[in-house]
């Protein structure tokens, strides 16, 4: 029987996924996919953790996360387009101006 | 259905500094609708100048507060209103630099970004008046960093770490020159700084786990009653510390910090390492005392070792730059580890010394960034150290002030850089944190060399052909100058003053 | 709405089903993400783990956020990714060259051995925790999303107000980093294109492709004239002219 151990569990298996999932991919809009996923991550733990503590801010919490997950998007996605638009290309490595 | 729905009683008077940033921030949207293209740079910058001012007398008028309110959201107290003192005149001394027009023909921002870099429509907009949103965006970074400092859960405070980032991903993009440099930077810093958001995040959502809240005052409570596993914490705190220091650039989360600072329009970047610093350490400050104070003897060595590591990177790498905001960069990653070593010295002196710290720091930086926005030639700012060989001879004065601000930043006596200096390790020893102190002074020594290089470069050279020209400030860009050698100068000769008021505020409402 | 409120302290066998049919398909969505090589492969793989995840909200007895989840996350969010893919280009796939050597694996090792070491300690944390249960929370006001709706406006009043700055903030900046200005007259329409085309001191013709095959292959090479001049109608206006020196231009003897 799964109890919050189980969905806490997934949770911290799909934060991970997604932290490395930054690592490896080069894309910025995987890479920025791969962030949004561990926002749910938290997200799904935070509802499991209300579960645990009968306490419904737990929830109210997870609501904040999207609503302030939906204006980094809309921010993010406005930076990447913009510098796709000026080299065409969304391949973080493609950006190496900066270097030492 | 219900009828017991009650507001939080809410103390307007303690949270009016966070409600002037604010409302003139939602003002500044309007100016930008409508008010006419050509006025709106005068309105926008007046506008602003005059609110944080306005919010830094509310600050002001707040002192010996210590209120929790807002339905636990806020907390007012000493470091909170302390920091949100040095945070706001940061402030007004970064708005005189983003304000700027006469250096650069239009201002240090493009009028619009989203125009192909090198099109003719951007050949068209070469000197056009830049875009006056950075004006309400600032407002906005300013008040999510004065609500950092003062959140009293942890959730308001990720929220106001979104708050305060959002504006900053953008304004990195906006740079008249460089702009694929600048585009990139902001790319870049977007990426990492939520990721690093994710990971801050991750660790709320455990620390909720363990006590069953976010308030940091029921962590703290938590920690003795909880009857979940102790490891949960560990992990919260880890990762939340994380998040945090991201934010301070400490080493190893300080990779974006170099990159960053030279893409960035230089009043931006004046903007980041003077108030996000603040920011960032006023928000650790009060998660490492006021919620994890109980955990101390378990995280203490291991932002111990960060702390070193973050000084001996800063320090070491600053050496190698040839490029001044390149260099400034490692010299801001060095200071955080001078900071820490003040947060490290748990208790009032150590609280106290950061907060002294931020403020003399933060002064000597904006005045660094004030004159390299001065140094010029035809394709915009020269920020190779080879450019700047001679330059003491051509223009004196400001060059004087820059070495002021240098040799601040080198902490040699008689100037802030020293004091602040001293505070943080007489405030290490105090509590027998020996090693840390060791480490410190071996890496003010090795951080010392770079700044009196460009130092001896601009007055023992001889000005050659490659030398830059300084531009002579106006009044925007010479009053933040004034203005920052004055604080370098006064924290170093008279700092009693500045230093009795952190003391006296360094206490933490729990 | 009711049966779903009412379960809560202990678990039902239908969300034991739930739960072990839907986790392995949110692993694979995370992992089908993480490995698609092509972006909206990813982008859609991220929404099976969404939705799986909504799942799990209204199982733990949060049938508002399940929704939420859904609506905002699936709905709005990921479909605003997929536009931006769109416009970027579908084709943009990940190269797989590295510019950090070792870099991929050293990330995979490290982050096999970090999901094992959280996953199962955030497990063996955990384990045998009683759930509270939200069934009381839940009445008290009448029903979880009137539950909810009472924390936000009272207890997270400030931080609801402040989600509202978050939002003009993003609001202003897509617009401004996406926004080209255009000023009245700048778009000659088409009667005005054709009179300007054909106006007395304009070239009617199409404009000579550059000189690209003539002497080099660069394009910012002009096109010759008859009468031997360069014509600087032949190349971008916004490109320097260029043309070979005459040791450029000589040949190289790496024919023969």
């Amino acid at each position: 029987m799964p109890g919050p151990e189980h969905y806490v569990a997934l949770s911290a298996l799909l934060f991970t996924i997604g932290a490395v999932g930054v690592l490896v991919r080069r894309n910025a809009i995987v890479l920025f996919m791969c962030i949004e996923l561990m926002l749910n991550a938290a997200n799904l733990a935070l509802v499991t953790f209300a579960r645990l503590h009968g306490d419904l801010n737990g929830q109210v919490m997870a609501f904040f996360v999207m609503v302030v997950a939906a204006a980094e998007v809309v921010v993010g996605l406005a930076i990447i387009m913009l510098i796709f638009r000026t080299r065409r290309s969304a391949s973080v490595d493609d950006s190496n101006l900066l270097k030492y | 259905m219900t009828t017991d729905f009650q507001l939080p009683a809410i103390d307007y008077q303690a949270i009016s500094p966070l409600l002037i940033l604010f409302g003139v921030a939602c003002l500044g949207v309007l100016v930008e609708a409508f008010v006419p293209r050509p006025a709106r740079r005068r309105v926008q910058l007046g506008m602003a100048l005059v609110g944080v001012l306005a919010a830094l007398g509310a600050v002001v008028l707040l002192a010996g507060t210590n209120v929790v309110t807002a339905g636990g959201s806020v907390t007012v107290d000493g470091p909170a209103l302390f920091m949100q003192g040095a945070l706001l005149a940061f402030g007004v001394v970064a708005l005189l630099l983003i304000g700027e027009r006469r250096v650069e023909p239009g201002g240090a921002f493009v009028a619009q970004p989203a125009i192909t870099v090198g099109s003719e429509a951007d050949q068209r907009q070469a000197s056009a008046p830049g875009a006056t949103e950075v004006f309400p965006l600032a407002m906005f970074s300013l008040g999510g960093m004065a609500l950092f400092i003062a959140a009293s859960d942890l959730l308001t405070m990720f929220i106001a770490l979104e708050l305060l980032s959002l504006p900053l991903y953008l304004m990195c993009a906006l740079a008249r020159r460089h702009r694929l440099i600048s585009q990139e930077a902001a790319v870049k810093y977007f990426l990492l700084g939520a990721y690093a958001s994710g990971f801050f995040l991750f660790g709320v959502v455990l620390a909720y786990g363990y006590a069953g809240s976010v308030d940091l005052a029921a962590i703290h409570a938590a920690v003795d009653t909880s009857q979940m596993n102790p490891a949960l914490l560990y992990a919260a705190l880890a990762l939340i510390v994380m998040g945090l220091l991201f934010k301070t650039a400490a080493a190893p989360f300080h990779v974006w910090a170099p990159d960053v600072y030279q893409g960035a329009p230089t009043p931006i970047t004046a903007f980041m390492a003077a108030c996000t610093k603040v920011a960032a350490f006023g928000a650790l400050l009060r998660v490492t005392y006021v919620a994890f104070e109980r955990l101390a003897w378990d995280w203490l060595p291991v932002i111990g070792v960060i702390a070193v590591l973050t000084m001996l990177v800063g320090a070491v790498l600053a050496v190698t730059q040839t490029d001044l905001k390149r260099l400034l960069a490692y010299s801001s990653i060095a200071n955080a580890g001078f900071v820490l070593v003040g947060v490290l010295a748990v208790g009032r002196t150590g609280a106290s010394s950061a907060m002294f710290y931020l403020v003399a720091y933060g002064f000597a930086v904006l005045g660094a960034f004030a004159v390299i926005s001065l140094v010029r030639d035809r394709e915009g700012e020269t920020t190779h150290l080879s450019r700047w060989a001679g330059l003491g001879r051509r223009s004196p004065l400001v060059a004087g002030v820059f070495t002021v601000v240098m040799l601040a930043l080198a902490g040699i006596p008689l100037t802030g850089g020293f004091t602040a200096k001293f505070a943080v390790f007489s405030a290490a020893l105090e509590v027998g944190e020996g090693w840390l102190v060791i480490a410190g002074v071996v890496s003010s020594v090795i951080i010392a060399f770079p700044y009196l290089r460009v130092v001896v470069m601009m007055w023992l050279s001889e000005p050659s052909e490659s030398t830059a020209t300084m531009v002579a400030p106006g009044l925007l860009t010479g009053t933040a100058l004034g203005i920052g050698a004055l604080a370098v100068v006064g924290l170093g000769v008279v700092p009693g003053p500045v230093l009795d008021l952190a003391h006296d505020a360094a206490l933490f409402l729990r | 709405m009711s049966v779903l409120l009412a379960q809560g302290v202990e678990v039902t066998a239908g969300e034991a089903w739930t739960f072990w049919l839907l986790a392995p398909i949110a692993v694979i969505g995370a992992l089908g993400m993480v490995l698609a090589r092509n972006a909206v492969h990813s982008a859609l793989w991220l929404v099976l783990t969404m939705l799986a995840l909504g799942v799990f909200y209204v199982v733990q007895s949060a049938p508002f956020l399940g929704l939420v989840q859904v609506v905002v996350y699936t709905g709005a969010i990921m479909m605003l990714f997929l536009f931006v893919l769109m416009l970027v280009g579908r084709d943009a796939a990940d190269s797989l060259i590295e510019t950090l050597r070792g870099q991929r694996a050293a990330a995979v090792l490290v982050g096999g051995g970090l999901a094992a070491l959280l996953a199962t300690g955030t497990y063996r944390w955990l384990e045998g925790t009683p759930a509270a249960g939200l069934a009381e929370a839940n009445a008290e006001h009448g029903g979880n999303t009137e539950g909810l709706a009472n924390l936000l406006f009272s207890r997270w009043v400030l931080g609801f107000e402040l989600t509202g700055a978050l939002l003009i903030v993003a609001a202003l900046g897509a617009l401004m980093l996406t926004h080209i200005v255009r000023e009245p007259g700048e778009r000659l329409s088409q009667p005005e294109q054709m009179r300007a085309r054909f106006a007395p001191g304009n070239y009617p013709a199409p404009k000579p492709g550059p000189g690209v095959f003539a002497t080099s292959s660069s394009n910012t090479t002009p096109a010759k004239l008859p009468d031997g001049t360069a014509s600087p109608r032949s190349i971008s206006p916004i490109l320097p002219i260029r043309e070979l020196t005459a040791a450029e231009a000589a040949d190289k003897e790496t024919e023969r």
